[in-house]
């Protein structure tokens, strides 16, 4: 069964997602391609047409640009669509797509804002009723190495978790900077990383891999969070967003995770997850487990097969019926990033009631280009 | 001439004993001569605390970098009709000090036996070296450095004290509250199995500041407006947060081998509050791996929490009083005053002839939030190991009013 693909988003993740679905498994046919700008789509379609790969067909009249194209792309002929725009699109695709019986492969984070989580988990519902996969590019859940040391850590083998930390520590990204006539919502869209409403912030949009792995270790998610972060290098023009973040994430028992992330050049860098208990630590990152039930991970799994790895189970699960559907997992750990981030912006202790409910909606008013002014930096005491 | 009991005992000691005993017991009284060098807040508070703790005790001098400061301390520590009662204080214009060497000359006074070192900390460690070297016991307000470099000098003159028998008592006073230390002694006895994790925190809202004044040169200001300077007080994490810091290192018996921070300046922006960050947050790591999470932040507005908790594999313990799991229990009873307490325990270890000498364990406490501020400040994941032997010394050229343009605040990954 030849499995026809829809892109939506062809930047860097999008085009790599792509390449990754297609390489996957056989019969699996890129054939339209959706972003919000020409010159975008038109780079991502060339480099993927210069593969010379069989599972790349697109034609020029399934090419859609604008607010509108990931609309035109799925109510065209499409099995699967991946769904790898600035995640503050997200929810408005992921809906669009179930709507119309796609099955979803969607990027990772799913949303910027609790009303997104909540509309990505209604949707990952009617996925489910309609026998819909939806797969999302949280990968390590298909990385054998993270999937081998969480089964272990979950059945016992560093005794009860007493405590964790995780960490992002990382340079900071990409910019771009404003061309002159360039609209309010056009530069933040080209320079979407910067902008709360678009990324979430980088809480959000990158360590929200190591939230989710400790969301996952944790077997769920924590009752509250103590944050705080700031800007100590970010540029006073650089975007609204924040360049580094700690929170104190508390589970029931008075277990505590640390999770740290930043966006500092010139520093040390580092990203992983620890998980100490009563009889070891278990660190995923490394594939290992200390302590009496010592292990190793020793398979051949990398972050690269990871990439593929969720792409062939998405294939294996639409060809098999056997629906997959990763929806409300990785909403509920993209709205743990936003509890954090929103203690650390308000300077209060979020419980994950208050952040379930929460009717904070990042989204603009609407979709096209012209005047958008962008939020102040927040500062802590003084948001409410 | 007469000769009391107490001297009589005091004279059969040991020859030894006698050379190196403190100047009351030469004299021929036991009364203990007190001196403050700063006289802010915290060293009027720590004064009285002195005074009220064990009978005896005389404050015979005052020394401060200004004089309107000295003179409201004196004044206050004079007045008859203070709450508390009158305290014994004899004091005369020719025993009070003010400029940079008040300290110097306090010190070279014969009559005192015992300091109290209460200026802001970037001052600490020459103050505690003077005062060592003049043969006198010390009560030094946390922290006792800024830097490694004043770190070293205040190892160097607690070894000093401890070869002249001298004592060198700390203001983290927690070490002497007896809540604290009835849960420690639990602790370390194994009540919570092994210790796995711990977290410490100060957060709270800003702090008072002094705006500049046009007669008031850089150095003026910045000693009147000393929070927010480091070479004055640190930083927030050095100054205030020292405090859980030392309850870390005092629960795990040691002190952190590594650390790894964020931090910044985010809500306190303004030039009065000079160059110091208004939070950090540092993922300490201490010896077999165990991790500490230390948060700290001066933010109006904000949820606060100032305390600490101890994760073992049997349970939680809050060393303030409580442990929870198989060994739970409660501290009940009377804890008294622990500002007091800290100065009746001194004063009792001079009066023994084995005075207490807590300056490894202030220093390893100070230097471990030292470590902390680098951290955030350079991005870098710094060891215990590197910071004791950096040259990082932020005191400036000279002591003396004139111009000292403030440093800039630390923006991490950029630092030399």
């Amino acid at each position: 069964m030849e499995i026809k693909v829809g892109l939506v988003g062809c930047g860097g993740r999008g085009t790599g997602a792509a390449e990754n679905c297609i390489t996957s498994a056989p019969d699996v046919k890129l054939v339209a391609m959706a972003d919000m700008f020409q010159n975008r789509l038109d780079q991502s379609r060339k480099y993927l047409e210069g593969l010379k790969h069989p599972g790349v067909r697109v034609e020029d009249r399934n090419c859609f640009v604008g607010f509108d194209a990931y609309r035109k792309l799925i109510d065209g002929g499409v099995d699967l669509v991946l769904l790898c725009t600035p995640p503050g699109f997200r929810p408005q695709h992921v809906e669009a797509a179930v709507d119309a019986g796609r099955h979803v492969f969607m990027e990772k984070p799913v949303a910027v804002d609790p009303v997104g989580c909540r509309r990505v988990i209604a949707a990952g519902k009617r996925a489910a009723e309609k026998k819909l996969t939806v797969v999302a590019g949280t990968q390590y859940r298909h990385h054998e190495q993270f999937v081998e040391t969480v089964k272990r850590m979950r059945e016992g083998a560093i005794g009860t978790v007493r405590a964790g930390r995780i960490a992002y520590n990382t340079s900071a990204l990409w910019k771009v900077d404003r061309k002159p006539g360039e609209s309010d919502m056009e530069w933040q869209i080209r320079n979407w990383i910067n902008i709360d409403w678009l990324s979430g912030d980088h809480i959000v949009e990158q360590h929200i891999h190591t939230i989710d792995v400790m969301v996952w270790a944790m077997g769920g998610p924590p009752v509250r969070a103590v944050g705080s972060g700031g800007r100590s290098v970010r540029a006073p023009d650089n975007g609204n967003i924040y360049d580094h973040f700690s929170v104190d994430y508390e589970w029931p028992g008075g277990v505590h995770v640390l999770s740290l992330c930043r966006q500092w050049n010139n520093t040390d860098q580092h990203v992983g997850a620890y998980f100490h208990g009563t009889k070891g630590v278990a660190a995923p990152y490394s594939g290992e487990i200390t302590g009496p039930s010592a292990w190793k991970y020793r398979g051949a799994a990398t972050l690269g097969t990871s990439y593929v790895q969720e792409h062939a189970d998405l294939v294996a699960s639409i060809r098999s019926g056997a629906a997959v559907n990763e929806a409300e997992a990785v909403s509920v750990s993209t709205l743990v990033a936003i509890m954090g981030r929103q203690s650390a912006y308000t300077g209060r202790a979020i419980t994950w009631e208050e952040i379930s409910r929460s009717l904070i909606d990042y989204s603009p008013e609407r979709y096209e280009f012209g005047p958008l002014p962008a939020r102040p930096v927040p500062i802590p005491g003084r948001v409410p | 001439m007469s000769i009391t009991r107490r001297e009589f005992v005091a004279a059969s000691a040991s020859a030894a004993a006698l050379a190196a005993a403190p100047a009351a017991f030469a004299r021929g009284d036991d009364t203990l001569r007190v001196g403050l060098i700063g006289c802010g807040g915290r060293g009027t508070g720590a004064a009285e605390d002195c005074l009220r703790a064990s009978p005896g005790m005389r404050l015979v001098a005052l020394a401060d970098l200004l004089p309107e400061r000295l003179k409201g301390c004196r004044d206050n520590l004079t007045n008859p009709s203070r709450e508390g009662g009158a305290l014994p204080v004899k004091l005369d214009d020719e025993h009070c000090f003010t400029g940079f060497d008040a300290y110097a000359r306090l010190v070279a006074l014969k009559e005192v036996d015992l300091v109290l070192l209460a200026t802001p900390p970037g001052f600490r460690p020459i103050h505690l070296a003077a005062a060592i070297e003049a043969g006198k016991h010390v009560f030094a307000e946390k922290p006792v450095a800024v830097d490694p470099a004043g770190i070293r000098t205040v190892l160097e003159a607690g070894a000093k004290a401890k070869e002249k028998n001298l004592a060198v008592v700390a203001g983290t006073q927690r070490r002497h509250e007896r809540r604290y230390l009835e849960t420690m002694k639990r602790l370390h006895d194994g009540a919570l199995g092994e210790i796995v994790a711990a977290r410490c925190g100060w957060n709270q809202g800003r702090l008072w500041h002094v705006d500049r004044r046009k007669e008031w040169s850089d150095v003026e200001w910045q000693c009147r407006n000393w929070l927010y300077f480091s070479w004055l007080s640190g930083d927030h994490i050095v100054e205030q947060h020292v405090h859980n810091i030392d309850v870390m290192n005092w629960a795990l018996r040691a002190h952190p081998v590594r650390a790894t921070a964020v931090g910044g300046r985010i809500a306190r922006v303004e030039p009065r509050f000079g160059h110091i960050y208004d939070h950090f947050c540092v993922d300490f790591e201490y010896p077999n791996g165990v991790h500490v999470t230390s948060t700290c932040r001066q933010i109006d507005g904000c949820d606060g929490w100032v305390g600490e908790e101890i994760t073992g594999s049997l349970g939680s313990a809050n060393p303030a009083g409580s442990i929870d799991g198989p060994n739970a229990w409660r501290f009940k009873g009377d804890s008294p005053n622990p500002y007091v307490e800290e100065h009746r325990d001194m004063v009792a270890s001079i009066r023994d002839g084995k005075p207490l000498n807590e300056t490894q364990a202030v220093a390893e406490s100070t230097m471990a939030a030292i470590l902390g501020r680098e951290a955030a400040y350079s991005g870098k994941t710094l060891s215990w190991d590197a910071m004791m032997k950096s040259s990082l010394d932020l005191s400036p050229k000279e002591y003396a009013f004139g111009e000292l343009p403030v440093a800039p605040v630390a923006v991490p990954g950029r630092r030399a």
